[in-house]
C-alpha cells in the first residue's frame, strides 16, 4: 500500500521530544505502537510532513504503584504490558481484562495505551474502565505539564484536549473506594472486533447496599460517556435485579449511538442496556474482574 | 476391490509441510528477478461512468516510470472465463461498470513510484446513474450495464422437468418461502500477484492461480499466440476458493507493460483491490415451493431465484445454472421447476466461490424444509432420512448418481451428534439443526469447448531408481493435491512415498490439467496418475521378469520392493529393476490421461453440473442463543460425508474443517457491503470478519468408511466443496429449533436474531392484549 513520504525522528528523551514537537508544530505526529498512525498514513487519511517516535523514552514504558498517588501506567506501556501486568492483575483486573479484549495479539504487543486514548475514538476499550476508575492524566510539553481527570479530556469524535506539542505521558489511578470493576464488550467475534457497544463499571458495595457507582459507556456516543442518571439511580439502594435492569435501561435512554456498519442504533442501545446490567452485577458479585 | 493398500488411505504428512511451516516456501511475491519492474492497476472511482479522455502525460514525466498503458495499448478483444458470455476488456474502453473497474496500469521501478504515477493520470469521467440493488436490476427505465443486455439481465434459465403444476395440485401440503442471501468474498490470505517476462517470443507467467491452464489458454488468446509460447508457472499458492480461477488483469496488464519495458514485471493486488476485484459468492434472492405428501415425501419443488451478477458475467453462468442443477441431488424427486434471472449491476463482478452456485440454495432449501417439516409435526431429521437419495438413481435433470451414502451420512450424523436426546430434552437457549450437502467431483465438462483430455500425468523414475518425479499441470492451492497425488502415484507403481516428488502446475514442464475448481483433482488428475503409476509398475515387473526369469504374472510390486507370488525368496528391489531398465530399454517413463465419459441430458444447461461422482453429506450445527444479545455460540458441528475412498484422512479431515470455518463465517459474519456509490465499505479483514482460530467451533469429522464410487481410482470422491454445502441450512436451522423464529437473510447475524427475537416478543404480546 502507499506510504506518503515523511521525516523520521525518534529523541533520546523526554526533554528532547517536546523540544522537537514544539519546532515542528502542526507538520508533526507522535508515533507510539503506530496501530493507528500508520494505517491511517497508508489510506492516506493522515499525511504529516514529520513523525517523533517516543520508542526512546523508556521511562513512559512503566507501570508502577506510587504511594499517595495510586498505580501510575506510562503511555507507552502495550495492551500485553497492561495485560500481562502482576501489579494491575492483583489491584484492579480489570484493566488487563479489558486491553485482553482488544484487536489480536500482534496489535497488543504494538498498540500503547496512550495510543488508545489520544486516539478519541468512541469505540476505544480502555478509557472507558480507566474513567470508571477515576484516572487522572499527566500531559507534558516544553511549556511545562498539566494534568486533568482522564473524563474531562474527551470532547468528541477524535477530538481531545491535547494541544500541539503535548505528550501524554502517564496514566494515574487513585487509590480506589470502589470494590468492584469491570469491562464488557460486545464484539461481533471472539478476536480482532470493535467494540459494537462496551459498558465499564465500577461500584461502591456496602453489605447489599450500592454506595456509589460509575457507569462509562463506549460506543454509545460520539465520544465516552458516563450515564450519570443510572448512577445515580443505584445510589443508596439495595442490590436487586430490578435495580440493575433498571439502572441498564437508564443507561441506554442516555446514549445516543449511530447506525454503523457493525450494528443499528437500536441495536446499541439494546446493547447497552443489556451489559450495563450485566456489567453491574459482575462488579457487585466479582470484585474488580 | 482390494483393501490391502500400502500408501493411499494414509495420513501422511504433507510434502510442503516443512516449507510452509518455517517461511521457506515461495509464493508468488516472494520472487524476484534480475531487473524486475513493479506494476499497479489504476481503477475506476465510479461505479458507472463514460470514460471521455485519459491523459497519461504526467505520470510517463514521472523520474523512474517505465511505462504507462491504456486500452490503446492492449487488445480490444473481449474476454471473460464463460465463453458464451465475453463480457470484460483488459482496459475500460468507453465507460467503466463499478468502483474498480480497470482503467490504466503503470511499470514502474518500485512501487512507490506506482502510487504517485497513479495519481498523475487525468481521467475525466462523465458519471451514469448507477444500478445498485439487483431486485430492481431487471425494472423498466434502469440504466443498463451493457446496452446489449436488455433489462440488465445477463443469463435468464427456465428449466421444467416431469409434471410440476400437476405433482403440486395433488400434494397434501404446499408451502413458499422466500430467502435472500448475501454477497461474500474467498478472502484468501494470500493477494493475488502475478510476474511477467518475455524471452524472445516467449511469454512466462508467474502466477498465484488455481488454473495454469485456463491462465495460458486466455492469455494465448487475448495476445493472439501459439499456446506453446506462453508458460504459465504457479508457485505455492495461499488459498484460491474460486477466487483465483480466472484473469485478473494482472496477467494481462503484466504481460503488456513487460513487453514494452522488456523487464520482467511484478502485478499485485493490496487487500481493498482484492475486495474490489472481489468474484465472490452472488447476493441472491430464493423463493423456494415444495409439495409433501402427509409423510413429508417431496413430489414436486420449484425454484425461483435473481442473481447479483455485479457488472461482469465472470464464471457467473455457471454459478446460476449450479444453483438450480445442484438442488435436487440430495433428496429423490421427479418434478422440478427451475427458474433463474442473473442480473447485471454496477458491483464487482460475482464468480466461483467455494460450493459454486449451490451453498446458498441449499440454504434456502433446507430452511425451507424445517419449516414443512414444523408443518407436519415430523422431526426434521426423519423428513431427510425420508427423502435421502439412494445410489444408483437418475435426477430429474439426468444427472446419473452411483455411490450415494446419504442414508448413512444422516443415520450417522443423528447418533454422533446425539440428535435425538438433544431434541427431547431442549435446554432453554439452545437449538440443534440438520442439513444435507452434495457437490460434483469435477466437472463433466471444460468451461471452454475442447475435446482435450481433462487431467494428464506423467512419471519419471530417476535412473537408479532412488526416487521418482510425478508431472502433473493439477494445481496445489492448499488443498494437499501434490501429498495425495503422489501418494497415488506410489501405490499404483508399487514405490515408496517418501521417494516421491513432483512437479505441479507448470504448463511448459507438466502436462494438461484444467486445475483447481469444481473439486476435480483427486478424482480426475487421480485417475490420470493412477494411470501413469501403472503403466511404471508393468514395465518394472516386466524388467523383474526378465531378471528373475519369471513370468510377470508371478511378480507384483508394494513398497518399492518386488516379489514371487509363488515363491517366497525371489525378490528384486524396485531400484535394481529401474537401474536395469534405464542401462537396457532406456528411460523409466509412465503416463496417463483422463477423460470423463458423455454426461448428462439434451436440454438446453444439461451439462452444467453433470459429474462422474457426487459427494453426499450431513451436518447437524448446534447453538447457544443469547436471547438479549442475539449472540450465537455455536456448541458444535456434526459432519458426516460420503466421499468415497479416502487417500489421506487428515487431509481429508483438514478440508472439512476448512469448508465449515468458511462455511461458519458466510452463516453469521461475513458480507461485503456496499454504500450508495457502490463503494465496498468494509474492504479489510477488520470488518470482513471471517473466522478467527478462537472463533472456529469444536468439529466433528466422520467418513463413511465403506463408500466407494465405481467411477473413481480407488473409488474416491470430492470433499473440499461439498463440506460447505451444507454449513449455513444447518445454521439456520439450529438458530430455528432455539429461538421458534426463522431468520429469512444471511448472514444470519446477532443483530437479525436479536430483532426477529424482539418481533415474536412483540408480537406475542400484542396477541395477549
Amino acid at each position: 500500500m502507499y506510504m506518503p513520504d515523511f521525516e523520521y525522528h525518534a529523541p533520546g528523551t523526554m526533554a528532547e521530544a517536546c523540544k522537537l514537537l514544539a519546532e515542528l508544530g502542526g507538520k508533526a505526529v507522535i508515533l507510539a505502537g503506530g496501530t493507528d498512525v500508520l494505517h491511517k498514513m497508508k489510506q492516506g487519511k493522515m499525511t504529516p510532513e514529520h513523525l517523533v517516535s517516543l520508542k526512546n523514552l523508556d521511562e513512559l514504558r512503566s507501570i508502577r504503584y506510587e504511594a499517595g498517588r495510586g498505580v501510575v501506567i506510562g503511555s507507552l506501556a502495550t495492551h500485553n504490558n497492561l495485560y500481562t501486568s502482576e501489579l494491575l492483575q492483583n489491584k484492579y483486573l480489570s484493566i488487563p481484562m479489558a486491553a485482553h479484549s482488544m484487536a489480536s495479539n500482534q496489535i497488543r504487543n504494538m498498540g500503547t495505551v496512550g495510543g488508545n486514548i489520544v486516539n478519541g475514538v468512541p469505540s476505544a476499550d480502555l478509557p472507558p474502565i480507566l474513567i470508571a476508575l477515576n484516572s487522572t492524566i499527566r500531559l507534558v510539553s516544553a511549556s511545562g505539564e498539566r494534568s486533568m481527570a482522564l473524563e474531562e479530556f474527551f470532547h468528541g469524535s477524535a477530538q481531545t484536549a491535547i494541544a500541539p506539542g503535548e505528550i501524554l505521558a502517564d496514566i494515574t489511578i487513585p487509590d480506589q473506594a470502589a470494590t468492584g470493576s469491570t469491562y464488557m464488550k460486545f464484539g461481533l467475534r471472539r478476536s480482532g472486533a470493535l467494540a459494537v457497544a462496551g459498558v465499564a463499571v465500577t461500584v461502591i458495595i456496602d453489605g447489599d447496599i450500592v454506595r456509589g457507582a460509575r457507569i462509562v459507556l463506549s460506543s454509545a456516543a460520539p465520544t465516552v460517556m458516563r450515564a450519570r442518571d443510572a448512577e445515580e439511580s443505584l445510589k443508596n439502594k439495595k442490590v436487586s435485579e430490578k435495580l440493575l435492569a433498571d439502572a441498564g435501561a437508564m443507561a441506554a435512554a442516555s446514549s445516543r449511538p449511530r447506525d454503523s456498519i457493525r450494528g443499528s442504533a437500536e441495536y446499541r442501545r439494546n446493547l447497552v442496556e443489556v451489559l450495563t446490567k450485566r456489567a453491574l452485577d459482575r462488579a457487585i458479585t466479582k470484585g474488580h474482574s | 476391490m482390494n483393501e490391502n493398500y500400502k500408501i493411499i488411505g494414509r495420513s501422511v504428512p504433507r510434502m510442503d509441510g516443512v516449507e510452509k511451516v518455517t517461511g521457506s516456501a515461495k509464493y508468488t511475491s516472494d520472487l524476484k528477478f534480475p531487473n524486475m519492474l513493479y506494476g499497479k492497476i489504476l481503477t475506476s472511482p465510479h461505479a458507472h461512468a463514460r470514460i471521455l479522455s485519459i491523459d497519461t502525460s504526467e505520470a510517463e514525466k514521472l523520474p523512474g516510470v517505465k511505462a504507462v498503458i491504456t486500452h490503446r495499448d492492449v487488445p480490444d478483444l473481449k474476454y471473460g472465463i464463460s465463453p458464451a458470455r465475453w463480457d470484460e476488456n483488459i482496459f475500460c474502453i468507453d465507460k467503466v461498470r463499478f468502483v474498480g473497474d480497470k482503467v490504466a496500469a503503470v511499470a514502474c521501478l518500485d512501487e512507490d513510484t506506482c502510487y504517485r504515477a497513479l495519481r498523475l493520470i487525468r481521467v475525466v469521467y462523465e458519471e451514469l446513474p448507477a444500478v445498485l440493488d439487483f431486485l430492481h436490476a431487471m425494472d423498466e427505465g434502469q440504466p443498463l450495464v451493457h446496452d446489449e443486455y436488455k433489462r440488465n439481465i445477463n443469463t435468464e434459465i427456465h428449466q421444467k422437468f416431469g409434471d410440476v403444476d400437476k405433482a403440486l395440485a395433488e400434494a397434501y401440503h404446499v408451502r413458499t418461502d422466500a430467502f435472500k442471501g448475501q454477497r461474500t468474498y474467498q478472502a484468501p490470505i494470500e493477494p493475488h500477484s502475478a510476474i511477467s517476462m518475455w524471452d524472445g517470443k516467449k511469454l512466462t507467467i508467474y502466477s498465484s492461480t488455481q488454473t495454469p491452464h485456463y491462465f495460458q489458454h486466455y492469455i494465448a488468446r487475448e495476445f493472439s499466440m501459439p499456446m506453446g509460447d506462453v508458460r504459465i508457472i504457479k508457485p505455492y499458492l495461499g488459498g484460491g476458493f474460486g477466487g483465483k480461477l480466472e484473469p485478473t488483469g494482472l496477467e494481462f496488464g503484466g504481460a503488456v507493460l513487460a513487453k514494452i519495458t522488456g523487464r520482467p514485471v511484478r502485478m499485485f493486488y493490496d487487500r481493498a483491490e482484492m475486495f474490489a476485484h472481489n468474484r465472490g459468492r452472488h447476493a441472491q434472492y430464493m423463493e423456494i415451493t415444495t409439495g409433501v405428501d402427509r409423510d413429508g415425501k417431496i413430489l414436486a419443488a420449484k425454484a425461483n431465484f435473481i442473481m447479483d451478477g455485479g457488472a461482469y458475467t465472470s464464471l457467473g453462468i455457471a454459478t446460476a445454472y449450479y444453483a438450480g442443477a445442484l438442488l435436487p441431488l440430495t433428496y429423490e424427486f421427479d418434478n422440478y421447476q427451475f427458474d433463474m434471472h442473473r442480473v447485471y449491476t454496477n458491483l464487482p463482478a460475482c464468480g466461483a466461490q467455494r460450493g459454486h452456485g449451490a451453498p446458498q440454495p441449499k440454504y434456502a432449501f433446507e430452511s425451507h424444509l424445517d419449516n414443512v417439516a414444523k408443518d407436519l409435526g415430523i422431526d426434521p431429521m426423519d423428513i431427510r432420512i425420508r427423502n435421502a437419495r439412494r445410489p444408483n438413481t437418475v435426477t430429474p435433470n439426468d444427472f446419473g448418481v452411483n455411490s450415494c451414502e446419504m442414508k448413512q451420512c444422516l443415520e450417522r450424523v443423528r447418533v454422533i451428534s446425539d440428535w435425538d436426546k438433544k431434541k427431547k430434552n431442549h435446554r432453554h437457549g439452545r437449538g440443534i439443526g440438520v442439513a444435507t450437502g452434495s457437490f460434483v467431483s469435477g466437472a463433466g465438462y471444460p468451461i471452454y469447448r475442447t475435446d482435450l483430455p481433462h487431467a494428464a500425468a506423467f512419471i519419471k523414475v530417476y535412473e537408479d531408481g532412488s526416487a521418482a518425479t510425478l508431472y502433473t499441470g493439477a494445481a496445489d492451492i492448499g488443498q494437499g493435491s501434490d501429498t495425495i497425488l503422489c501418494q497415488m502415484a506410489a501405490e499404483a507403481m508399487g514405490y515408496r512415498f517418501e521417494q516421491m516428488k513432483i512437479v505441479s502446475g507448470d504448463t511448459e514442464t507438466t502436462p494438461h490439467d484444467f486445475g483447481a475448481y469444481a473439486s476435480r483433482q483427486t478424482l480426475m488428475s487421480g485417475a490420470a496418475v493412477k494411470e501413469a503409476g501403472e503403466e511404471v509398475r508393468k514395465q518394472i515387473l516386466e524388467m523383474a521378469s526378465e531378471m528373475l526369469t519369471l513370468p510377470a504374472e508371478d511378480l507384483d510390486c508394494s513398497e518399492g520392493i518386488i516379489f514371487s507370488k509363488s515363491m517366497k525368496d525371489k525378490t528384486l528391489t524396485f531400484e535394481e529393476a529401474a537401474r536395469r531398465h534405464f542401462v537396457v530399454k532406456g528411460p523409466l517413463l509412465g503416463k496417463g490421461a483422463y477423460t470423463p465419459p458423455k454426461l448428462g441430458g439434451k436440454f438446453k444447461g444439461a451439462a452444467v453440473g453433470t459429474s462422474p461422482a457426487y459427494s453426499f453429506g450431513a451436518q447437524v450445527g448446534e447453538v447457544e442463543i443469547d436471547k438479549e444479545t442475539g449472540e450465537i455460540t455455536v456448541i458444535g458441528i456434526w459432519d458426516v460425508h460420503d466421499c468415497g475412498k479416502v487417500i489421506n484422512p487428515r487431509l481429508l479431515h483438514g478440508q472439512v474443517h476448512g469448508a465449515l470455518s468458511m462455511g461458519v463465517g458466510e452463516s453469521v459474519w461475513e458480507e461485503v457491503l456496499f454504500d450508495d456509490k457502490g463503494r465496498v465499505r468494509n474492504p479489510e479483514l477488520g470488518n470482513y470478519r471471517i473466522l478467527t482460530a478462537l472463533d472456529m467451533p469444536p468439529v466433528y469429522s466422520e467418513v463413511i468408511d465403506d463408500s466407494y464410487e465405481p467411477s473413481g481410482p480407488w473409488g474416491v470422491k470430492e470433499v473440499g466443496e461439498g463440506a460447505t454445502n451444507p454449513t449455513m441450512g444447518c445454521f439456520s436451522n439450529a438458530i430455528f429449533d432455539a429461538m421458534g423464529v426463522r431468520v429469512n437473510s444471511l448472514p444470519l447475524s446477532y443483530e437479525k436474531v436479536w430483532r426477529a427475537l424482539k418481533e415474536k416478543r412483540e408480537r406475542e404480546e400484542a396477541e395477549k392484549k
